[in-house]
């Protein structure tokens, strides 16, 4: 997808989102304007004839309802709506000078504004009338004030440019005002606000019975301002005793119904009484006109103020039992979710929180609770569970943060965040865009926050008609989201704990080494199936027990009395290692019957309760690996010693005619002195002695090839051991790797000089190096080094000394080392010391070797800086 | 010329083959004369010249072909027996380039070295 594309919805939304005030303004607008021109309307038709004042006067009023119900920033979008149809309305009815007709336009928005001022200041909620505060604030501020002031400028505008007389246009205006103020606001608040909850709640008795109510008060109101009374004539004091009949039914309607029910019942006595008076009869037909109008505002007036008051307390008692029903109800429901929850297996949460949205959701009354999940970034929301009342769908799965800024912010700090339609601040706008584009009339999402973190959210969605969300429901839903967070949290928890188990399981069970567990007394507690595969096959070694419950440590113990190799150090490394004194042994092991060769690890278990882990790593390739290189190794060292040889051998040869060559002359010597006679017997003896002698000498050039060495032609040259040593560490680099040792170089920091031929020189570090490692065979791994020091001595020349951590000197003989093919090893030729020794004492210097006070030998040589000529 | 009266020259480091040359030498009736390195040989004081010389062709210090060259650079020349450990091609040609009579290699049979020394002595003028 590219840049523009992905971008491109994005723009259109913003777009949209910044549109939505101006097409809800309009909307307002075109309603109130609307509204308004009707309401004049109304009002020029609610007369007594001939012409009076308006007994009821509706524009104004329902202005009054709009800035109840709109907020204060958007008057202006109203009382803008309500100007072009207060300029029409008027010039309807005939001509007025245009300042006339504005001037009415300002008084009467004055009369609004000063009434929703003063409620929206002093009431908690300006757009209910539930509570005697409520409704006494509304009848202060609405009913009386705003008319009262707005009256003053009216009466100046009618008196100014129409010519009437001041105080009469106070007088009616200001009566008709506090009878419309008090009857049509609190009727078109109720719509607004109340009817979509009494649509849910409303049984069908309820219905009826505000039906019988309806029809029961109209026909009374009918009989009592009825213009020609058939029936009243007969009721003794009519019309005046027809009034009281009037009275319970207004009470029913009050107690039954509310402050609601009491503006209704009166806007409809109202509505009835002026089509009584308008027809010429009724209570209140007295002449003048004039005075009968305002001989039943004043009546209506008298009746509507307490009733409202009456019907206000009823209600504030009704709501606050209904509250306390309410609220029991949702403590026992909290009680619920919070017992099943407690008690639910985690692996069952899901649906348990299935079951639960439903019931949750079927009791609040709502069609859609939807859990989402904040994925850590909070750059969106994921859907977790959700239910749906039926024929409603299930929500989008994603929710990006850019849909829902603020929502997601309220989550972030822990807060609620509540949508409802008429009451949401701007900063919510690109959610409410989103919600209402998402078909939400009011929706609730409260923080799921478990240990500290917030996890999400749950939204409780009203997708057929707007409801309030009260704080108190809030508050209880968000001990319900707490219960759901908690579940939720523990869940994440043990599938967490069975995620990770499960990967350890499977880690175990795909090693390709054979691994046991054992608890502290060395039982297997646990194996993988590499160790079973193993423990089966043929030939196997017998460390690997039988599978669970075997008593390992028994197995090591029959394998001592059976005298296996290496089953001493088994069992002692793991009796070590379950008393906690050790943390890891490992021993290699071979299995001649297989020609395999296996690692046999044993590590400490890392627990409160010890325990082991024993392992077998098949190292077979390695080994063969190192087989093979061991040999190639070998033949190298072969070669290479028969080369050395081959390179002596022309000295060798030297060294053996000279005694030859004395022996043959001599007793070709003897026998020609044998021919004379006497024969020289002195001469004899004395041939015969040199004959001993130099038979002597060849035989000490076999068994000594110092001397044969120091005949050789040598190629002298000044050397500095160090960078010898190192070239030597480097042409062994690989075979060190292969037979998992390590060269180790304490070199002197300045430059060794001494005087040599470099190539023997090599070749006796070369047989010190690969004789050390040789030593190491059975060394364990990590301990297997050879250290290689050089220092200068005072005065005198170079020490060298190899030390190795192998089997040390232990049963042989040290002078016998360095003799020709004196060998502990069965590949060995015998040849490398004795070469070596060869070799440095051909340089003048001395070889020797010690054991080390720990594990090993160490060989050193020492040569003088500068010896004498080598031949 | 009694063959007593015949010196033979023989320089060997070698002990051994030192006495055991002049044995021979001596048993086939010659002077013998023997010298463990060259410098003794050149600084002998006895007024007979030698008839031939046996000389190890290689010893410490200078070798034996070496100390034959600078006897014939320096005009007393002497027919030379070489006798060696070693002995390459390269070295016989060398040897016999000089004017050696012979070079045996070490261990040689005693008629081959008395054969040598006859024909050194006879290749001199008397």
């Amino acid at each position: 997808m590219n840049r523009a594309t992905a971008e491109a919805p994005l723009d259109s939304n913003a777009a949209l989102a910044r549109a939505l005030p101006l097409r809800r303004g309009l909307a307002i607008a075109v309603a109130v304007g609307v509204s308004y021109y009707l309401g004049t309307q109304v009002g020029f038709v609610l007369r007594f004839p001939p012409l009076t004042p308006s007994v009821v006067w509706p524009p104004n009023s329902i202005l009054t309802a709009t800035l109840l119900l709109v907020a204060p920033r958007r008057w202006w979008i109203c009382l803008l709506g309500a100007l072009p149809a207060h300029v029409i309305a008027l010039h309807s009815v005939g001509w007025m000078p245009s300042p006339a007709v504005l001037g009415f336009f300002v008084t009467n928005c004055s009369e609004a504004m000063i009434g929703a001022g003063i409620v929206r200041w002093f009431s908690d909620a300006p757009n209910r009338l539930d509570s005697l505060w409520r409704v006494s604030v509304f009848i202060v501020g609405a009913a009386v004030l705003g008319t009262f002031l707005s009256s003053f400028a009216d009466s100046w505008v009618a008196s100014h440019f129409l010519g009437n007389s001041y105080w009469t246009v106070f007088r009616t205006r200001f009566f008709s005002n506090v009878l419309t103020e008090l009857t049509l606001p609190p009727v078109i608040l109720g719509i607004a606000s109340i009817v979509p909850l009494a649509q849910q709640r409303t049984t069908v008795l309820r219905r009826l019975e505000a039906i019988i109510l309806a029809v029961a008060l109209v026909s009374l109101s009918m009989i009592a301002f009825a213009p020609t009374g058939r029936i009243f004539g007969q009721i003794p004091g009519a019309p005046r005793t027809l009034l009281a009949f009037l009275l319970p039914f207004l009470l029913w309607a009050t107690v039954r119904f509310g402050p609601f029910g009491v503006s209704s019942s009166m806007l409809a006595t109202t509505l009835v009484a002026i089509w009584g008076g308008a027809s010429g009869g009724g209570t209140f037909n007295v002449a003048p006109n004039l005075e009968s109008v305002m001989a039943l505002q004043l009546f209506l007036v008298v009746v509507a103020i307490p009733l409202m008051c009456l019907a206000a307390v009823i209600e504030e008692r009704r709501s606050v039992g209904n509250a306390l029903e309410e609220r029991l109800r949702f403590e026992q429901m909290l009680a619920r979710v919070s017992a099943a929850f407690v008690h639910w297996p985690s692996h069952d949460i899901d649906f348990a929180i299935g079951t639960w949205l439903r019931r949750l959701g079927e009791f609040l009354g709502i069609e859609r609770i939807v859990v989402l999940r904040i994925v850590p970034s909070g750059e969106r929301l994921v859907m977790g569970s959700s239910w749906a009342a039926h024929g409603f769908e299930s929500p989008r799965t994603k929710i990006a943060e850019r849909e829902v800024p603020r929502a997601i912010e309220k989550l972030l700090q822990e807060k609620p965040f509540v949508f409802e339609p008429w009451a949401s601040p701007d900063e919510a706008l690109r959610d409410e865009l989103e919600l209402e584009q998402g078909g939400h009339c009011a929706n609730v999402t409260i923080p799921l926050v478990a240990s500290g973190r917030v996890m999400g959210g749950m939204a409780f969605d009203s997708l057929t008609a707007p409801r309030p969300w009260p704080e108190a429901q809030v508050r209880w839903l968000q001990q319900v989201a707490e219960v759901f967070a908690n579940a939720l949290a523990r869940k994440e928890t043990e599938d967490a704990l069975r995620a990770s188990e499960a990967m350890k399981s499977a880690i175990l069970t795909s090693l390709t080494s054979a691994v046991a567990v054992l608890d502290r007394e060395g039982r297997i507690i646990a194996v993988n199936t590499a160790w079973t595969r193993y423990a089966h096959e043929p030939g196997t070694v017998t460390y690997a027990g039988d599978g669970v419950g075997t008593d390992y440590l028994e197995i090591c113990r029959r394998a001592v009395r059976e005298n296996l190799v290496h089953s001493a150090e088994v069992l002692s490394g793991l009796e070590r290692v379950l008393a906690g004194e050790g943390e890891l042994v490992d021993v290699e092991l071979s299995s001649p019957l297989t020609n395999s060769w296996f690692t046999l690890y044993i590590v400490a278990l890392e627990r409160a309760e010890g325990g082991a882990v024993i392992s077998y790593t098949d190292i077979s390739e390695r080994k063969r690996a190192e087989m093979q290189a061991e040999r190639m190794r070998q033949e190298l060292a072969h070669f290479t010693r028969i080369s050395t040889m081959g390179e002596l051998t022309a000295s060798i040869a030297h060294e053996l005619r000279q005694p030859l060559a004395g022996i043959l002359t001599n007793a070709q010597a003897a026998r020609r002195f044998l021919e004379l006679t006497p024969p020289d017997l002195n001469e004899l003896r004395s041939i015969l002695d040199d004959i001993i002698a130099d038979d002597r000498r060849a035989a000490e050039v076999i068994t000594r090839l110092r001397d044969i060495l120091s005949k050789g032609e040598l190629r002298q040259q000044q050397l500095d051991l160090n960078d010898l040593i190192r070239d030597v560490a480097r042409l062994l680099g690989s075979d060190t790797i292969i037979r998992n040792m390590r060269i180790s170089l304490e070199l002197h920091p300045h430059p060794v000089v001494v005087s040599g031929d470099r190539v023997q020189l090599e070749q006796v570090l070369l047989n010190l190096v690969v004789n050390a490692m040789d030593a190491m065979a059975e060394t364990p791994n990590g301990q297997r080094t050879v250290m290689v020091r050089t220092e200068r001595m005072d005065g005198s020349g170079a020490h060298v000394a190899v030390e190795d951590a192998g089997t040390g000197l232990a049963n042989q003989p040290v002078e016998r080392l360095f003799e020709p093919f004196y060998t502990t090893k069965p590949a060995g030729m015998g040849m490398g010391l004795s070469v070596a020794k060869s070799i440095v004492e051909a340089h003048g210097g001395i070889i020797w070797a010690t054991n080390n006070p720990t594990r090993g030998a160490t060989f050193h040589f020492a040569l003088p800086w500068r010896q004498k000529d080598l031949s | 010329l009694s063959k007593k009266e015949i010196v033979i020259a023989v320089v060997d480091d070698d002990v051994s083959v030192r006495r055991s040359l002049e044995r021979l030498l001596r048993s086939a009736g010659y002077a013998v004369e023997t010298f463990a390195e060259e410098r003794e040989f050149l600084e002998r004081r006895d007024r007979r010249k030698p008839a031939c010389l046996v000389l190890d062709v290689t010893m410490p210090g200078q070798s034996g072909l070496e100390l034959h060259e600078s006897l014939v650079a320096s005009g007393r020349a002497l027919p030379v027996v070489f006798i060696t450990g070693h002995g390459d091609v390269h070295m016989v040609e060398r040897a016999l380039k000089a004017g050696a009579v012979e070079l045996l290699g070490k261990p040689f049979e005693d008629a081959a070295l008395l054969h040598a020394v006859a024909r050194a002595i006879a290749s001199q003028p008397s």
